[in-house]
């Protein structure tokens, strides 16, 4: 099973400071580590493989700094690091972000699953993977608390919807978003930190990766932030009707009160 | 980053991770039950953190003092007793690479990144005079048989490799290692000690344990040489532990001061708490400067002994009066066994008698000053 973990550098929390008169946050001197949420789609990669064989392949865009986050990756026990480095690629937002990492994996060849953490724990918005996943044209489960191999071909998804659990089985080639609850993630032990240099890490630029300019990067992107403020709390009920279509059509009519 | 300080920032995470999920939601715990909870210490093995500084030849991560005293201070800002057990190992390790012969370590070390090493010179007649102890090697062919008493050891009854100081049968003085599982080798008292409670301090017992030659770590004669370099081993890491101690204390203290108040102003606003604050983080910052200076000269293989002295002395007494400190910025809720400041400074105190006492380094510390 060939599985690629796609990671992101996050500021490490307790070195990030809140601007008391701004509210925003001070990232100067801020140590750089690997998003809490991506080290669980790495550890339900490595569990995939303890299970199935194949390789773990660790796929960051950032720039060349980020390689550190990709050795603790190495150092959990992935197999190899891929780095999508380049001024062109700054500025992106999550469609951007979405493109390039789509080139590499093309680059790299081939997936059975491509596996994202739930969101970044400093932007947050939890959308790269799903794009991905639209993107390559391939089926896609998110909020996985669960992933249990099936086949070689299908894998079985608990998708927790915090107030039900759905179970689906997904064909592969195929992109899971896991949530933190999923498993706890493994040390890197002092022996694999060490190793973990002698392991594979390849640096690829826009010309390597064939993309379209216009696409990657700030010009690229599509979201424009005008404001970012905290949302009221609500919470929402969701009813699940009738298998039956025209039970259901009825009861909606009912509610919407027509 | 170069790749070396890559590694150790890394080592320090991991530290960092396991501390403060595996360790601080505890460390009240151990120090009430005086003992580890089951299970804690192989997740200490299973995390591979006994293989911290052992070679890679050996199958271990190699890592040098500097980066494991750092990665033990961590550690001993959520749990000291951890930090210590740790130490003891380490510092043992440092004795096979330094002293050991071919034949003793392709035996022994591959084994220490899933057994415990610990260092035995105290004997019920004292720890301060070494050649007093009445532990004897006769030699026998071509083995030793060992007969003696050695208490107070760091890890004693969880180890299971045992490096004993002896007097051989010409009254020379000679370390040999045992295996716990030797005949004649069992253990005894346990030490109910008022700090480090997790860490278990115990007796072991030699009856004619009878032990290849190769055992001898280094040679007959060199048993203080050893000794004497494995208490600066040691005394190194518990600088690394004290400094982490303090920080705790720190933290503790700062933490209270923020929130409460003597009448309407916070505590950190008074300037006798700044007092106390300042105090402890700038003794945190001496400790710290002086264990970095003894593990930086160890790693350049520069004399590292009077600065691993020092951190040990300045920084078990340091400790201790910052975690009173830390008590009184706390007020009665210090002096109480709901907060952690009072175990602190009884963790702290048990550094000012192990591995040499106080005043045993400041003897050793005049000495250097002396002969310069
Ligand atoms: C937590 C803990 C862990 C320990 N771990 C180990 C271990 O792993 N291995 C091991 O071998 N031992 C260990 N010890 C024992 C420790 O090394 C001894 O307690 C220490 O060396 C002192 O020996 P003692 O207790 O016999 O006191 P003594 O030697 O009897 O000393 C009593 C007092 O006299 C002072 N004194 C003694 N001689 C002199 C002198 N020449 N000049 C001035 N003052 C002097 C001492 O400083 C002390 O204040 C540990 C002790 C503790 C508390």
């Amino acid at each position: 099973m060939k599985i690629i973990v796609c990671v992101k550098q996050v500021p490490e929390n307790d070195s990030v400071k809140i601007d008391p008169k701004t509210n925003d946050m001070v990232r100067t001197g801020a140590q750089g580590v690997m998003n809490p949420f991506d080290r669980n789609a790495i550890e339900t990669a490595l569990e995939l493989k303890e299970k199935n064989g194949g390789q773990v392949i660790l796929l960051i865009m950032g720039p060349d700094s980020f390689t550190e986050v990709l050795r603790d990756g190495l150092a959990m026990g992935a197999d190899s690091a891929y780095l999508l480095s380049s001024k062109e690629f700054g500025g992106a937002d999550t469609l951007a972000t979405a493109y390039t990492l789509v080139a590499g994996i093309k680059k790299i060849g081939k997936p059975d699953v491509i596996l994202f953490g739930r969101q970044s724990e400093d932007a947050d918005t939890g959308q790269v993977g799903p794009i991905v996943a639209e993107d390559l044209n391939i089926p896609q489960a998110t909020f996985a608390t669960k992933v249990e191999t099936i086949s070689a071909t299908t894998l079985e998804v608990d998708r927790d919807l915090e107030s039900s659990i759905q179970k689906v089985e997904i064909k592969l080639p195929a992109e899971i978003t896991v949530r933190s609850e999923i498993n706890f993630p493994r040390y890197e032990t002092p022996i694999n930190i060490v190793k973990s240099f002698d392991k594979p890490l390849t640096i690829w630029n826009e010309k390597d990766l064939n993309v379209d300019p216009d696409k990657i990067g700030k010009k690229g992107s599509q979201t424009i932030v005008t404001k970012v403020y905290a949302p009221k709390k609500e919470t929402k009920q969701v009813k699940f009707l009738s298998k039956k279509a025209g039970d259901a059509a009825k009861t909606i009519i009912n509610e919407l009160d027509l | 980053m170069d790749e070396l300080q890559q590694k150790k920032q890394m080592l320090i995470q991991t530290y960092k991770r396991f501390t403060r999920r595996e360790l601080s939601p505890i460390d009240m715990q151990i120090d009430q039950d005086g003992m580890y909870p089951v299970g804690l210490f192989n997740k200490v093995v299973a995390t591979g953190l006994l293989s911290t500084t052992l070679p890679r030849e050996y199958g271990g991560a190699g890592f040098d003092f500097n980066a494991t005293s750092d990665a033990l201070r961590i550690m001993a800002t959520g749990n000291a007793s951890m930090a210590v057990t740790l130490e003891g190992h380490f510092k043992t390790i440092e004795q096979f690479i330094k002293y050991g012969n071919k034949q003793l370590n392709d035996k022994h070390l591959p084994s220490a990144s899933q057994r415990i090493f610990a260092f035995s010179m105290t004997e019920p007649s004292g720890g301060s005079n070494p050649l007093g102890i009445s532990t004897i090697a006769k030699k026998v062919g071509d083995d030793w048989v060992i007969s003696g008493d050695k208490i107070m050891i760091t890890n004693g009854g969880l180890a299971q490799v045992y490096c004993i100081l002896c007097k051989t049968d010409d009254d020379q003085m000679a370390v040999f290692v045992v295996d716990k599982d030797m005949p004649g080798f069992s253990f005894g008292k346990k030490e109910d000690f008022i700090g480090l409670r997790g860490t278990p301090v115990g007796e072991v017992v030699l009856n004619k344990v009878r032990v290849p030659g190769y055992h001898l770590l280094g040679k007959v004669g060199q048993g203080l040489e050893i000794g004497d370099n494995a208490h600066a081993d040691a005394r190194v890491l518990m600088g690394a532990v004290l400094a982490g101690i303090t920080e705790h204390a720190l933290n503790v203290a700062v933490d209270y001061s923020k929130e409460r108040k003597a009448m309407d102003t916070l505590l950190f606003q008074m300037q006798v708490t700044q007092e106390k604050i300042a105090d402890i983080a700038i003794k945190r910052q001496n400790i710290v400067n002086l264990y970095r200076s003894a593990a930086n000269n160890k790693v350049a293989n520069k004399p590292y002994r009077e600065l691993a002295a020092m951190a040990k002395s300045y920084g078990s007494r340091a400790a201790v009066i910052s975690g009173d400190e830390a008590l009184q910025i706390l007020g009665g809720y210090g002096y109480s066994r709901e907060y952690p400041v009072e175990h602190l400074i009884r963790d702290a105190r048990a550094m000012e008698l192990a591995e040499g006492t106080i005043e045993k380094m400041n003897i050793e510390i005049t000495n250097a000053e002396i002969a310069k």
